[in-house]
């Protein structure tokens, strides 16, 4: 049976093509004067320069990280080529009509709208094509209800006093050694700012997009949700099939100020890799949101793609009675290897978190669940709860269990458990036998071991996601 | 090489040992040279400090001693072959005639010797353990407990370790290897106590457990110590076919407690029960890691640890299942539950589970919490005192685990032990002390 499973999982990578754009791409290599062109092509304020030169210091001191349970060659840095932008965008297009149709067919092949008028009511986009934002929609709109949403990149430029004020305050530069790296040479993101009280009329939304050889891509997205507000966010991602493995180190920092609450989330879509383990990204992601008195953070997250994914969306619950969320689905297939999972760090009164991670296995590949619970001292009454499931396809892949609890407060009370098991023989009979073929069938399981995170997810996404899951098992079922 | 390390090797130099012995001891005295001292990044000791170690300049070896735990110790009314160390020295004076199987390795015939050298420190891999390769360095006295094929050992075995109190700090090694061939049954019994006196010592024990197809192992690590005696300890079991390890082990005092439980799943069809329970108070650290390597197929363990951490204590906890590539169809199952009774208590606990097969099931949980608000409310509805109700709470939490232990002799000697920890006293400590 595991054979035949086997054989419905295999997958094609809808999105692996390339678009053939002029672009004006770095020599890779990394030194403080690339860092200073980035600058300079941005006209970046001296700040920011000074900040990302601290960031790139720190940096060239640390070590990489080894204790994620993921193995990949060494990567060399000074290989990756740190800036590239589609030549087109040099002249800085005024409306949607100015940008390169060729951008668009990306875009429009992609499934992304991008022009306001036929899109999906009620999202607006910001597209960040390798490593500049091609057009942000509905800008007006949001402009009315007082919300800002554009690249950050514009932000500097425009709001120097909150972006100063917020950035690196959730993430500092030296926080771990890809947050250093994307803290010196983070190209784009985007920039959402929520006002006092206010109730973000339409779901924002970012899509980032891998085009050029050998480039990384580093981008940084700051979401401050100022008192009472709401915001809900979504990210996808993509990237061309190739052979070489390219580096993806974002950085996502949350704000949520007091009674605010921010929800995020994503769906990852790198590309994995071939069916040989060969190319694929690099995720190396930090995500980190503060959550002050009253304030909910909601990280859902959809984990499908890149080769290698080391991603710890967490929340540090600083208020009295604030929320923190996690909820995961995370697919490996043939040669994947994910290590994922969430921190929550209650510092108030009152906290509560819930973490509930579903990890799904197939061909070779290794996911890992690795999470840390803290309650400090301080932290009467807080509340966690955390709930692991792994789902095995087939014996040659691996499933792994994390989990850090850390409790100094008795007024505390923590419960965490994991179960793993695998598509059983009966549940497959039981299906089959009501005249389901094999692979709706293992669909039908896999999506049903999903459902409590999906349900989590806007209307779009979970339709989007469950989509995602049928092809990524295409091929796995036996 | 740290200071302690240093001191460490110093002190195997002034030690008397067999010459058998000298390749076990060369091999663990450069293992333990060449090791890194762990800090808080090292993973496997990241919630545990090794400074009160640090802090012996100087060490010695301890000398026989009378001591006032020895009474103590006679309470334990069980039918058993004892044997006696004070300070590492054993007392011929305390223990019982050894029956046949049962020898300390000063005098081990040359079959004995075959078999010690055979099996001593390989069930352990002292690459991964630090302190095994101490073990191994400081390798000199030990018991050696062989159960030859089909048979039984009618009394059980009971290993006696006293610390008494010391003027300038001293070392003990304790070294206990036992070989059950096919079908061979024994019980065994490690009980670890001091005097009630500052001890300043350092106690490293090292047991390994061989266990033949379908044979049967029941063993219990008991560990009463004083407060400020640093332990460090590890428990390696090697499982074949169809062989079977129930453990249960109890920890409370020092300053510094690690005990490790290694079982490796060799044979089909071996089984492993282990409960524990730990109750660190005042400054006491207690850091128990289990790993459990699920290496062949149809082989299950069932693990229950359960802590209660009060004062300013500390506990670790971590439990790691591998499931290796070729073991399909096994169960495993850890549970580890806590009471934090102290503002300044702390537990740190990291269930890890490792699967590489899928046609497994396991499953671990671990929950951290205080007494239930309602039982509390509910006891004193009933007319019980606050003092009584939190006794008779914080007591059935691990009584469960007490309840389980077969040997009656055992639970009648800790249970009052542990009930006295909750409440000084009361009449219901009484009650429930002697049920």
């Amino acid at each position: 049976m595991t054979e035949e499973v086997e054989s419905l999982i295999r997958k094609d990578y809808a999105a692996g093509f390339h678009s053939a754009i002029e672009s004006e791409t770095l020599p890779p290599g990394l030194n403080e004067d690339v860092i200073r062109f980035i600058s300079a092509k941005k006209e970046e304020p001296e700040w920011l320069l000074e900040w990302r030169l601290k960031a790139f210091r720190a940096w060239q001191e640390m070590e990489e990280p080894t204790w994620a349970h993921v193995h990949y060659p060494e990567i060399d840095f000074q290989a990756v080529s740190y800036y590239s932008a589609p030549k087109s965008m040099d002249s800085k297009p005024k409306s949607l009509d100015e940008v390169d149709p060729e951008l668009l067919a990306t875009y429009e092949k992609l499934g992304i709208p991008l022009h306001e008028q036929e899109m999906l009511a009620g999202v607006a986009v910001d597209a960040v094509f390798d490593s500049v934002s091609v057009v942000t929609t509905f800008r007006e709109k949001l402009y009315e209800a007082g919300v800002i949403f554009c690249p950050i990149s514009e932000a500097v430029h425009k709001y120097p006093e909150l972006v100063q004020k917020y950035l690196g305050s959730v993430v500092p530069q030296k926080d771990n050694y890809y947050a250093a790296l994307n803290s010196a040479v983070f190209s784009d993101g985007s920039f959402v700012y929520i006002p006092k009280g206010v109730r973000c009329p339409m779901e924002l939304s970012t899509y980032f997009r891998i085009n050029e050889m050998n480039t990384g891509q580093f981008e940084r997205t700051l979401i401050v949700a100022d008192e009472g507000s709401h915001v809900s966010y979504l990210e996808g991602c993509t990237a061309p099939m190739r052979d070489e493995n390219q580096l993806h180190a974002a950085v996502v920092e949350l704000v949520a100020l007091d009674d605010a609450q921010i929800k995020y989330s994503t769906v990852q879509n790198w590309y994995p890799g071939d069916a040989n383990g060969k190319g694929g990204i690099y995720n190396f992601v930090t995500k980190r949101g503060i959550a002050h008195t009253n304030a909910k953070i909601s990280w859902t997250q959809v984990e499908t793609g890149s080769a290698v994914t080391w991603k710890y969306p967490s929340c540090v619950l600083k208020g009295d009675n604030s929320v923190g969320e996690f909820y995961s689905v995370a697919l490996t297939n043939n040669f994947q290897q994910a290590d994922t999972g969430t921190k929550m760090i209650h510092l108030g009164k009152n906290t509560r978190s819930t973490i509930v991670a579903k990890g799904i296995s197939a061909g070779r590949s290794d996911s890992a669940y690795r999470g840390l619970v803290r309650i400090n001292p301080g932290a009467d009454g807080a509340r966690n709860y955390t709930q692991c499931d792994s789902l095995l396809i087939g014996d040659r892949c691996g499933a792994h269990t994390f989990p850090y609890i850390e409790s100094k407060n008795p007024s505390a009370v923590v419960e965490h458990e994991a179960t793993t098991s695998k598509v059983s023989d009966d549940q497959m009979f039981l299906c089959q036998q009501r005249g389901l073929d094999a692979e709706k069938a293992v669909s039908m399981i896999v999506n049903g071991f999903c459902r409590e995170v999906f349900k989590e997810l806007p209307m779009e996404f979970a339709v989007e996601a469950g989509k995602l899951l049928e092809v990524s098992l295409e091929g796995s079922v036996g | 090489m740290s200071d302690f390390q240093q001191t460490a090797l110093q002190l195997a130099e002034q030690q008397q040992s067999p010459e058998w012995l000298n390749s076990l001891r060369e091999q663990g005295a450069s293992t333990w040279a060449k090791a890194s001292w762990p800090t808080r990044k090292t993973e496997n000791w990241k919630y545990l400090s090794l400074a009160p170690l640090q802090q012996y300049q100087q060490l010695g070896w301890g000398a026989a001693a009378d001591s006032h735990a020895l009474d103590e110790v006679e309470q334990l009314q069980l039918d058993a072959t004892r044997l006696v160390f004070i300070n590492g020295r054993f007392s011929s004076e305390h223990s019982s005639a050894l029956p046949a199987g049962v020898v300390r390795f000063g005098e081990a015939d040359d079959e004995q010797r075959t078999l010690i050298s055979q099996h001593l420190g390989r069930v352990v891999d002292s690459e991964r353990h630090l302190f095994a390769a101490l073990s191994n360095a400081w390798a000199a006295d030990g018991v050696l407990v062989h159960v030859p094929r089909g048979q039984r050992l009618e009394k059980p075995i009971y290993v006696v370790n006293i610390s008494t109190p010391q003027r300038t700090p001293v070392a003990a090694s304790q070294r206990l290897l036992v070989v059950l061939e096919d079908n061979a049954e024994v019980e065994l019994i490690e009980h670890y106590a001091s005097d009630v006196h500052a001890q300043n010592g350092f106690v490293n024990s090292l047991t390994e457990v061989v266990v033949g197809n379908n044979a049967q192992v029941q063993h219990y690590r008991i560990n009463l110590e004083q407060e400020d005696l640093l332990h460090v300890g590890g428990v390696h079991v090697n499982l074949q076919r169809d062989a079977r390890f129930h453990g249960f082990t109890l920890a409370q005092g020092s300053r510094l407690k690690r005990i490790d439980y290694q079982v490796n799943m060799l044979g089909e069809g071996a089984h492993l029960d282990l409960n524990g329970i730990y109750l660190p108070r005042n400054r006491q650290v207690i850091d128990y890691h289990t790993n459990v390597e699920h290496c062949v197929p149809h082989c299950t363990s069932n693990e229950v640890f359960r802590g209660i951490i009060g004062d300013s204590a500390k506990a670790v906890f971590n439990g790691r299942i591998h499931i290796h590539p070729q073991a399909q169809k096994t169960l495993a199952e850890l549970s580890n539950k806590n009471l934090l009774t102290s503002r300044t208590a702390e537990i740190n606990t990291k269930p890890e589970l490792e699967i590489y097969a899928d046609d497994v099931r396991c499953a671990h949980g671990a929950t951290i919490s205080q007494l239930d608000e309602t039982s509390m409310y509910y006891l004193q509805s009933r007319g019980v005192s606050k003092a009584d109700a939190i006794t008779m709470l914080s007591f059935g939490f691990i009584n469960e685990l007490l309840n389980q232990v077969p040997e009656q002799a055992v639970q009648d000697y800790l249970r009052p032990r542990l009930v006295s920890l909750f409440g000084q006293a009361s009449e219901t400590v009484g009650q429930i002390g002697y049920e």
